[in-house]
This record gives C-alpha cells, sequence and structure tokens, in this order.
C-alpha cells in the first residue's frame, strides 16, 4: 500500500543564542492511510517538531516531506494553505478556539475559507457538534464549556471539511482523565470511520488506541525496546 | 473567501473591539471633519468670489478693440482728433473694427451678439431744474440694454431716440451748482420720465467754447449693477457717432475706419475664453471677466488644495494611531492568525481581514467625520453669513449667499479617502500578520 506520509532524512534546527538545537535530526517514516498512529517521546524529543512539519505549518531545515503524494517541504505558502485546508485537520493541546466566537461558529470557522455558504456551514457545524456531543452547547462560547468540551469543539473544527488526515497535537495534554478518554475515544471512532489519525503525545496510556506507534528520543527515531530502556534509565521524563 | 464573509467577519471583529476602535477612530473624525470644514469653507470663499464677480460684470461679455501697435496711438475714428481724416489707423497693418470684422466675429459659433459701442469724447454736463450733474455718455448699438444683464428698475431698458437710460447712481451724482457753504445738499432727483438737458461742449481752433444743447427724455432708470453702468447715461449708438462727429468736427466711416469699442456676447460663460482667444487670432484685443474668475478659481483651487492640506495632517496623525492599533491589534491575536492558517486561510485571506480592519476603522471615522464637518460647516454658515451680511451692508456690494459651501462630492471623497488612509495604515502590519509563519504563531505566548 502507498503511504499517506512519506518522511525522508527530515531534519529540524532551531538557532537558541549562539547554539544550534537538532530537534530532528534525519527522521525516516512512513505512515499507511486508515491507521491510529500515536508519536511517543519525551518533552524536547521532536514530536510536536514533526507533527507541524507534516502538516505543512513549519518548514524542514532538510529533508522531504510527502503527504497524499504531495511534496509539502517545497509547496509555496498558498498551495500549503489550501493542502492543509483540504485534507488535514488539527487538534491542539490547547483547543486554539476563538473566544469571541460560539461553540458553532468555531466549528464552522474553516468553511469560510473554502468559500462555504453561510447556511451550509451552520449546517454542517451543527451536525459535528451533535456527533462529538455537543448539540445542546452550540450556542456557549469557549468561555462557557470545560476543557473536554473545548477539545470536542476543536475535533469538530478539525473534521468540518472532511479532511483525510487528523494531526493532533498532545491532544488530552490540557484534560483530566475522563476527558482524556473521551476524546482519545472519539479520535479512535474517527479512525474506525476510515480517517488516518496521527497523534504527538507523551502519555503512555494513549498508545492503547494507536495501531502503530513511533517513538522519537533526542530527534531520532528509536525502537519502542529503546525508547523503554531509555525511559527506565531516567523515569523522572517531564512532561511537556 | 467569499467578500460577504470577509465583510462580516471584519464587522465581527471590530466590532468586539468597540472602545479601542471607537478610540482610533476618533482621530479619523478629527482629520476627516478637518478636511470636510476647511475644503468646504475654500469652495465657499471661490464660490462667494465668483458670485460677487458675476455681480460685478457679466461673464458673457467680450470687450473687443483693435490692437495697436507700437508708437500709435489709436487705430478706430472717435480719438483720432479734430483734424484726423485717415488717421494713423490707416497706416498700419493691424487690422480695424470694421462691420466686416464685426461679420466674421458674429460667425464664431457661441456669439449671440456683437455691440459696438461708443462714449462721448468731449465735454457734457446735465442739467435737470436747478441741479447739475456728470455722467459718462454711452451710445451701444442695441435696442435693449438687458441683453447687457441690465435690467429697468423704473421704465424700461429700451434706448429710444430722444430718450435716455440712466443708471442707478446718475441721480445721486446731482448737485446744487449754487449750494452755499454748509448748506445741506439736495436729495437725488427722481429723473424718471423727467426731461433732461444735456449740454455738450468743444472749444474751437481759438479756445472758444461752443456749447450744443440736446433734451432727452429718461425712459428708463437702471437697477444698481456695480459697475461702470450704474455711472453712465445710455443713447442710441447713432445718436453718439453724431455727437462725437460734431465734437472732432469729422464724419467717420466706420467700413474704412472701424469702431474703437464692441461688446461682443457669447450664450455661455463657459464659451467667453475659447470666443476671446479666437477673437484674438483675428488681430483684435479682446478681454472678458471670465479670465480674471479663471485667475481666481486657480488661486481658490490652491486654497483648496493648501486647506485639505491641513486637514490631511490631522488624519496623517490618525493613520498613525490605526497603524499603532492594528499592530496591537495583530500582538494580541497571534494565536489566532495562526489558528486561521493551520484551518487553511491564505496569506491573502489574511491581509483581507486585517486590512479590512484598519480599512473598516478608517471608513467609521470618516463616516463620523463627515457628519460632524457637514454639520460644523452649516453652523460656521450660519454665523458667517450673518457677519458677512452685515459687513456687506457697512461696505456696500451684495450680500454673500454662502459662507461654507459643501459640494456632494466632498464628503463622498472625504470618506473613501479616509477608508483608503486607513487601509494604508494597515498595511504594514497587515503584511506582517499575512506572512506570520504558522507554527510561531501558534505557539506564540
Amino acid at each position: 500500500m502507498t503511504p499517506l506520509i512519506r518522511v525522508a532524512g527530515l531534519t529540524r534546527h532551531y538557532q537558541m543564542g549562539g547554539t544550534t538545537v537538532r530537534a530532528l535530526d534525519g527522521v525516516d517514516i512512513e505512515i499507511e492511510p486508515h491507521t491510529f498512529t500515536v508519536v511517543m517521546g519525551p518533552s524536547g524529543s521532536g514530536k510536536s517538531s514533526l507533527l507541524y512539519l507534516l502538516g505543512g505549518l513549519d518548514r524542514p531545515s532538510g529533508g522531504e516531506i510527502w503527504v497524499d503524494d504531495q511534496r509539502l517541504d517545497t509547496m509555496d505558502e498558498n498551495r500549503l494553505a489550501v493542502f492543509r485546508r483540504d485534507r488535514m485537520g488539527f487538534i491542539f493541546q490547547s483547543f486554539n478556539l476563538v473566544q469571541s466566537m460560539s461553540a458553532l461558529e468555531n466549528v464552522a470557522f474553516p468553511m469560510q475559507f473554502a468559500g462555504v455558504i453561510a447556511s451550509q456551514r451552520k449546517e454542517r457545524a451543527a451536525s459535528l457538534l451533535s456527533q462529538v456531543g455537543l448539540a445542546d452547547r452550540s450556542h456557549h462560547k469557549p468561555s462557557e464549556l470545560s476543557g473536554g468540551q473545548q477539545q470536542r469543539v476543536a475535533i469538530a473544527r478539525a473534521l468540518v471539511n472532511n479532511p483525510t488526515l487528523i494531526l493532533a497535537d498532545e491532544p488530552t495534554g490540557n484534560l483530566d482523565t475522563t476527558s482524556g478518554v473521551t476524546v482519545m475515544q472519539l479520535l479512535s471512532d474517527l479512525h474506525r470511520g476510515g480517517r488516518t489519525v496521527l497523534v504527538v503525545t507523551h502519555d503512555p496510556r494513549m498508545t492503547r488506541f494507536a495501531t502503530h506507534k513511533i517513538f522519537l528520543l533526542d530527534g531520532k527515531v528509536v525502537s519502542e525496546a529503546e525508547y523503554q530502556s531509555a525511559a527506565l534509565e531516567a523515569p523522572q521524563v517531564p512532561s511537556d | 473567501m467569499k467578500f460577504l464573509d470577509l465583510l462580516r467577519l471584519i464587522s465581527g471583529n471590530l466590532s468586539r473591539r468597540k472602545a479601542r476602535v471607537g478610540l482610533t477612530a476618533i482621530g479619523v473624525v478629527i482629520g476627516t471633519a478637518a478636511v470636510v470644514i476647511l475644503v468646504s469653507l475654500a469652495i465657499g470663499l471661490q464660490k462667494n468670489a465668483n458670485e460677487q464677480l458675476y455681480g460685478i460684470g457679466d461673464l458673457t461679455l467680450i470687450q473687443v478693440s483693435p490692437s495697436y501697435s507700437e508708437g500709435m496711438m489709436v487705430s478706430g475714428p472717435m480719438m483720432m482728433g479734430g483734424g484726423g481724416g485717415g488717421g494713423v489707423g490707416g497706416q498700419s497693418d493691424l487690422p480695424v473694427l470694421t462691420n466686416s470684422a464685426l461679420d466674421e466675429i458674429r460667425a464664431i459659433p457661441g456669439v449671440v451678439a456683437v455691440m459696438p459701442q461708443e462714449y462721448f469724447y468731449s465735454m457734457m454736463i446735465m442739467k435737470f431744474q436747478r441741479l447739475e450733474g456728470n455722467a459718462s455718455l454711452r451710445g451701444i448699438a442695441i435696442n435693449d440694454l438687458s441683453i447687457l444683464g441690465l435690467e429697468a428698475m423704473q421704465g424700461s431698458a429700451e434706448l429710444k431716440r430722444g430718450g435716455v437710460v440712466i443708471g442707478s447712481m446718475v441721480a445721486a451724482n446731482f448737485y446744487d451748482p449754487r449750494q452755499r457753504p454748509g448748506q445741506e445738499p439736495p436729495p437725488p432727483p427722481d429723473l424718471y420720465d423727467q426731461q433732461l438737458q444735456v449740454i455738450a461742449v468743444k472749444w474751437d481752433a481759438e479756445g472758444n467754447e461752443i456749447r450744443k444743447n440736446l433734451s432727452l427724455r429718461v425712459t428708463g432708470v437702471l437697477a444698481e449693477k456695480g459697475d461702470d453702468s450704474d455711472w453712465s447715461v445710455f443713447i442710441p449708438f447713432e445718436e453718439i457717432k453724431v455727437l462725437n462727429e460734431w465734437a472732432n468736427g469729422v464724419k467717420y466711416n466706420y467700413n474704412k475706419d472701424g469702431y474703437n469699442q464692441v461688446i461682443v456676447k457669447v450664450a455661455d460663460a463657459k464659451q467667453a475664453l475659447d470666443v476671446a482667444d479666437q477673437i484674438i487670432a483675428l488681430g483684435f484685443q479682446a478681454f472678458t471677466m471670465q479670465s480674471f474668475v479663471e485667475g481666481l478659481n486657480n488661486f481658490y483651487m490652491v486654497l483648496q488644495v493648501v486647506f485639505g492640506g491641513m486637514g490631511a495632517i490631522a488624519l496623517l496623525v490618525a493613520a498613525i494611531g490605526i497603524a499603532n492599533t492594528m499592530t496591537m491589534s495583530i500582538l494580541e491575536r497571534t494565536r489566532e492568525i495562526g489558528l486561521m492558517k493551520a484551518v487553511g486561510a491564505t496569506n491573502r485571506d489574511v491581509l483581507s481581514i486585517f486590512l479590512g480592519e484598519a480599512a473598516g476603522i478608517g471608513f467609521l471615522g470618516g463616516l463620523g467625520g463627515v457628519v460632524i464637518g457637514w454639520l460644523a460647516g452649516q453652523a460656521l454658515n450660519v454665523l458667517a453669513i450673518v457677519y458677512l451680511a452685515n459687513q456687506s451692508t457697512q461696505q456696500g456690494g451684495p450680500p454673500p449667499s454662502v459662507a461654507v459651501y459643501t459640494p456632494a462630492w466632498l464628503p463622498l471623497f472625504a470618506l473613501a479617502f479616509a477608508t483608503l488612509i486607513g487601509m494604508i495604515s494597515g498595511l504594514y502590519p497587515a503584511l506582517r500578520a499575512a506572512t506570520m509563519i504558522p507554527v510561531q504563531a501558534l505557539k506564540y505566548e
């Protein structure tokens, strides 16, 4: 099967003061379509950098990124924006909802950039809010919703343009355990519905939903055994 | 992104920051109001000056006279002196205002009348009862002075043989020659329909005074015009010709010597300059008040630009305010910009949103400024008209009809200008927003 995501020799270096930080250092991965992949790694391992690069939200220092047969690392900004709009849905740790908009408006927001007419936007957003169990909260502002509810709104927003790939950066990071499990369950449902889901997390409990796992240490892909061994050597790995 | 969605998003974004938008827009309100008031004032002054000029001289009239070459005095018959037969005019190649030349002028498109005019070039005294007066005696080759824009206050403006039409101030110029010092001067006589004694005076070669008495009925008194017609006594052209021939002792042949002065009337004041140019091209001198008006209009155009520029300085300060507000707004909304980009907004979408918000502040401020500027202009108008009317009563001349005039285009222009200023001010912050790297914007704390 042709991989949906293919990354070869991916590097991402940052300049911090006079020092070069190698967030990703020659990463090669392939992710099949319709999989649920969890990228595990401690804080500073480069997992979020990998997710932003795969989402076309950042530019690599080197290497190639292919998503759905499109090369992202050389794509211009506007084509990249359209690619993100049509093929990808993002879920962030801090939800990133627009505080002045209602849940319904937040969900419908990306469709404005796709040129969808207002009535269709409203209809689809309401349907998605219903799917994530927030039909009765559609007119509430983010400040009137719990963390779990806000993340469900963000998931509905990620689905609004019907993307093939869902990218989630620590989606349960700001949630209590129950809400976290509900969110992971929702993501698992999306995977079972045929979408490709890639979740970046440091929480090992989330791996139970995964079909595939990728382990990152110091910007490199490592085996699960190497990762576990490193985890045992340094059990108090601080979270993000 | 659809334009309507863009407008909705912009208005939503502006309405959720009402206080900041309002405070920023106040600067634009002041600037726009200043532009509207100052430019309206300049236009009002121009309009007022033009109205005064229209009062002084009819802008459809062109004064035409023969051209004079260096060393040459006049080419027409009246000023050639008593002994002149051919005169210097005949020795020059310059064209004279003969009847055929008048026909050429009549043929110019836009010309509606060509009227030779002559003054009495010797001394003249008017007598009415025991009063005497002086005036300029003018003969003009038309039947009705209303063609020249002169209207009768009493009687009619028609010129008839044996009759005169007098200007409004002629009666005021009469005095009692036997008035003793300290004695109250007589009131101006009502000359309408009265018989006026006109005494023409000339001197022979030995210096002996020769008088010619005419008795003329005043058939009309003209309304005040504010020009030399107020002080003139009008008679038919044939009669002034006879008087001048008597005074100079020569017979005039206009087909050979030409007229001294001709008044040309055009259908529309706008044609006056063009017709004057064509007359000059025929070799004559032509003067129209319209050329003066053009010069004056150019001056007021400069005044409008200067006044508008002063208002624009206030707008410039407001523009800095808009730029500052937008920069702050973009800093505060950096994560929102990152989100917009993550969910598919192109650089152009982000640019449009923030440029639109800046333009929106300019538009709202412009709208407020136009309303306030217009209202302030109206208030100023009322006060200024009262003041200027008092001034004109004291100094003479017609009262102004308007002091501050706001033409329909000005509010529209000011509104568009304020919006444009807003947009330009927002350009740099909007470009910054549009070119943000999504991941950096999303991680911005």
